[in-house]
């Protein structure tokens, strides 16, 4: 197949997935409880007049039926127009557009730094003895399974209050974002480095490199030239997912580390009832999820074509 | 009739500024060194507030605590309350309240001006109240306290008529509250959104930007008038260049930030932090919010709580003095009132309030649920002894959700299947709406001992629109509802003091409710800053006189 065709489909099918995600939500966001024009009129446990709460379901086309509702939605989407805020009265794109930076500042930061960690923990791993192999599988295993809050937590207790060495805010300095990186990272990098692991013992132990080393390589050429570059690819694939799971581990980090983000905005739009800005997000997050799975799918279709067509190996 | 002269009023207030006389803050005094020497004026103060990021500044529009916390900073009100707990003038220099009740004239002070320029004249008097009025500016707490308010006639530049359509004694009380601080019209005659990313008005700071999610920063309000006079000040400007608000939502980042001196001070501090301060040279300042206490209503609208035996049934089967002693060591002092301790006509009766398991046995027996079934939970004609409590994880700090786990476990002692629903604070509103409780723990700050009549009178059982309503044990007494609404209309302060009196007694001797202790409102800062300690009349720490020492 041509991979122009490929691509076209590949953004097809990713905008039909944006579709279906969009009325889940849509659809979600009615069965949590609370009425949206109470969210708009002063949040919940207003004491808002009848009248208020009558302009407001106005306002906000609460008295349209159902489908009409989802129609206008829709249609507001299309033309990328994601509303206003209830609890900001400020347009959902404008605070989107205002914590977005600090969100992607954040999560690629925690990227490189999982990629570094699980690089180096594979790499000795997979030179080290069998007793270490298995050392290294428990710290993979613990580190992936750490939650957000707890290490975050543990690291503001070591790193800033005994040792001082670090602020446990995050007020925008280069100290205040290692903190949250390395929170972010830690756990991303234990899968990292499970699947990183698993591939450069086979490609180590795999016939090119006994060939590479028969041709008199050093056991450090083999690594970096035969070894890293197999295990690289799999890594790669995970990326979409990495970025999506640090996505979802920012609401946890940020609101940890007091740092501004789309993920404390969600938190936020979410305790509040804040339609319009859970909406938002939630619809950005998928489409960044699917933006960075097409970007990856289309490196992995230049650099190995068969793999597009499906018939791998 | 209530007339006071002008000059006794500036003493009163004079000593409001002098300090609120806040409880609990003795044992912070290894802080405050009368050896920090003079104040020092500079550098800014770096706040750090556990709070939702609030969704406007200007306390008008919504008025949550949050809110009125940092309002304090840049608004000021009409009245305020001394270290004595009365009502005396701020903003206004006088008021007078005509023989029927029906007039309230007020007299502003002269010479003080708005954040923006323009002068404080009685014009802004009539644009605030209709300010918090109007629909649009979506007021819940400012628009109940200014219910009775028909109309604002201007009498002269700085005297102004508040037209009543009944008597109400408690409205300098509440025109002392923040959310019904006094702003500049012209700004208040700006966009919803624009006023509520900066509010103007007259206090010794001002809003200068707001970072979301980050940081609200105050700068220091170089033209500020203080409305009284104060002999210990040289001039009138604020110590402090100005406070950095920040936003700290975790508890364990917050007071990580402040033992490591990243942050001043910071509020919303757990009962475990204010332990460990104790030995870590940090000082602590309890300032207990005023109206309500923090209670356990029972809801007697709907069985069981419909029987007064059961409701004292519960009450005899739960320790909340061992509960609190455990959880809340020595932080929060335990109370036998519907009203704040800071409230001067609170009523107070210790001897209903104690724990007897063989009592509550013998009460439940008694109404009737004599029956068991297989899990041992009481029964009468085929209904088991269910109760629910639904509990804000908002409202209700881990320590007091921690106490409602240990009533459940100590009723069931008895019979009772307790259950606690924990839930968002949407939901928890959603819960109270369709009267799915039986328990609940729903705080209510008001200065004055008027918040018994929204709290208790029973057209506070009638929802708002919302479904929101503030009577949540459903208390329907027409005889209290009488004696709530002589209280506040009476012009006698003595005859006032003896209604609410009987009011309270009321509804503690019907157990409608089970107080716990104050509503909590603990504040830790560093060894750096100095002249903590005041507060406004909703008990948020004033930061005028406040200076660091570095």
């Amino acid at each position: 197949m041509h991979i122009i065709t490929w691509l076209a489909r590949r953004v097809g099918a990713a905008a039909i997935l944006l579709w279906l995600v969009a009325t889940v939500i849509f659809i979600a966001i009615r069965f949590i409880p609370g009425d949206p024009a109470e969210a708009i009129m002063g949040g919940p446990g207003s004491q808002a007049s009848a009248e208020a709460l009558e302009a407001a379901r106005e306002q906000y086309h609460l008295n349209e039926p159902i489908l009409v509702q989802y129609g206008l939605y829709l249609g507001k989407l299309a033309t990328g127009d994601l509303g206003t805020s209830y609890a900001q009265h400020r347009p959902v794109a404008q605070v989107m557009a205002e914590m977005l930076p600090a969100t992607l500042q954040l999560t690629l930061i925690a990227l490189v730094i999982a990629w570094l960690i699980a690089f180096v923990m594979a790499a000795i791993a997979a030179r080290s003895s069998r007793i270490g192999q298995a050392m290294g599988t428990i710290i993979e295993v613990i580190a992936a399974a750490i939650p957000h809050f707890w290490l975050g937590a543990m690291l503001i207790i070591i790193f800033s209050t005994w040792l001082g060495w670090l602020p446990a805010v995050d007020t925008g300095t280069v100290q205040g974002i290692i903190l949250p990186a390395v929170t972010l990272a830690i756990p991303l990098s234990g899968f990292l480095a499970q699947l990183m692991r698993d591939s450069l013992l086979t490609a180590m132990n795999s016939p090119f490199a006994l060939a590479a080393r028969a041709r008199g390589a050093s056991e450090g050429q083999v690594f970096f030239r035969h070894g890293f570059r197999h295990a690289a690819l799999p890594a790669l694939n995970l990326t979409g997912w990495a970025v999506a799971a640090s996505i979802s581990g920012a609401v946890v980090v940020e609101e940890v580390f007091a740092r501004p983000g789309l993920g404390r905005s969600l938190l936020g739009a979410v305790l509040s009832r804040d339609m319009p800005m859970v909406t938002g997000i939630a619809l950005f997050s998928a489409l960044i999820y699917m933006v960075v799975m097409l970007v990856v799918e289309t490196i992995e279709a230049f650099i190995n074509p068969a793999a597009a067509r499906g018939d791998d190996q | 009739m209530a007339k006071f002269s002008s000059s006794q009023l500036k003493i009163l207030a004079t000593a409001a500024i002098g300090g609120l006389a806040l409880a609990g803050c003795g044992d912070s005094g290894s802080t405050q060194d009368e050896a920090a020497g003079d104040p020092q004026s500079g550098g800014t103060l770096i706040y750090a507030s556990g709070d939702a990021e609030p969704d406007c500044l200007d306390p008008h529009y919504g008025g949550n605590y949050p809110q009125g916390l940092i309002s304090t900073q840049y608004l000021e009100t009409l009245f305020t309350k001394n270290e004595d707990g009365e009502t005396v003038p701020w903003l206004a220099e006088s008021s007078e309240v005509s023989e029927d009740g029906l007039t309230h004239t007020i007299t502003l002070t002269d010479g003080i001006t708005f954040h923006d320029g323009t002068p404080l004249t009685s014009e802004a008097i009539k644009a605030n109240i209709e300010h918090l009025q109007d629909p649009d500016t979506a007021s819940s707490t400012g628009f109940l306290a200014v219910q009775k308010v028909e109309e604002v006639e201007l009498v002269d530049d700085l005297t102004a008529e508040l037209h009543l359509s009944a008597p109400d004694n408690a409205l300098e009380e509440s025109l002392s509250m923040h959310w019904t601080a006094i702003q500049s019209p012209d700004a208040l005659a700006r966009d919803v959104q624009e006023n509520c990313e900066a509010p103007i008005g007259t206090g010794p700071f001002q809003v200068d930007s707001w970072d979301r999610e980050q940081q609200i920063n105050l700068v220091r309000n170089e033209d500020y008038v203080l409305p009284v006079e104060d002999p210990e000040r040289e001039n009138d400007l604020a110590y402090l260049d100005g406070i950095t608000w920040r936003l700290i939502p975790e508890a364990a980042t917050r007071y990580a930030a402040l033992q490591s001196g990243e942050v001043h001070i910071i509020d919303n501090a757990q009962p475990d932090t204010i332990q460990s301060a104790d030995n870590a040279n940090i000082g602590h300042l309890d300032s207990p919010r005023p109206g309500a206490s923090n209670r356990i209503e029972l809801n007697s609208s709907q069985a069981p709580f419909d029987d007064q035996l059961v409701r004292e049934a519960f009450i005899r089967a739960v320790d909340v003095d061992g509960g609190i002693q455990a959880l809340f060591f020595d932080t929060a002092p335990r109370s036998h009132s519907l009203l704040s301790s800071v409230e001067s006509l609170g009523y107070s009766d210790d001897a209903l309030f104690y724990r007897d398991v063989d009592e509550a046995n013998d009460l439940l027996d008694e109404a009737g649920w004599t029956d068991r079934d297989d899990d041992d939970v009481r029964m009468k004609d085929g209904e088991r002894l269910e109760i629910v409590m639904p509990v804000s994880t908002n409202q209700s700090v881990p320590a007091e959700q921690s106490l409602f786990e240990q009533f459940q476990a100590q009723a069931s002692e008895v019979g009772f299947d307790m259950q606690i629903n924990l839930l968002d604070l949407s939901s928890w509103y959603a819960a109270l709406a369709e009267h799915n409780y039986n328990l609940v723990s729903a705080p209510y700050t008001k200065v004055g001992p008027s918040v018994l009549r929204i709290l208790y009178h029973s057209s506070s059982i009638e929802p708002a629109p919302s479904g929101y309503f503030a009577n949540n044990a459903q208390v329907d007494i027409p005889e209290l509802d009488e004696i709530l609404i002589q209280a506040e209309e009476t012009p006698d302060g003595a005859e006032r003091a003896d209604l609410y009196e009987q009011a309270q007694q009321m509804v503690l001797e019907d157990f409608y409710v089970l107080p716990l202790y104050d509503q909590q409102n603990h504040f830790l800062y560093t060894a750096d800053v100095q002249g903590m300690g005041e507060a406004s009349a909703i008990a948020a720490p004033e930061y005028y006189n406040v200076w660091l020492t570095q």
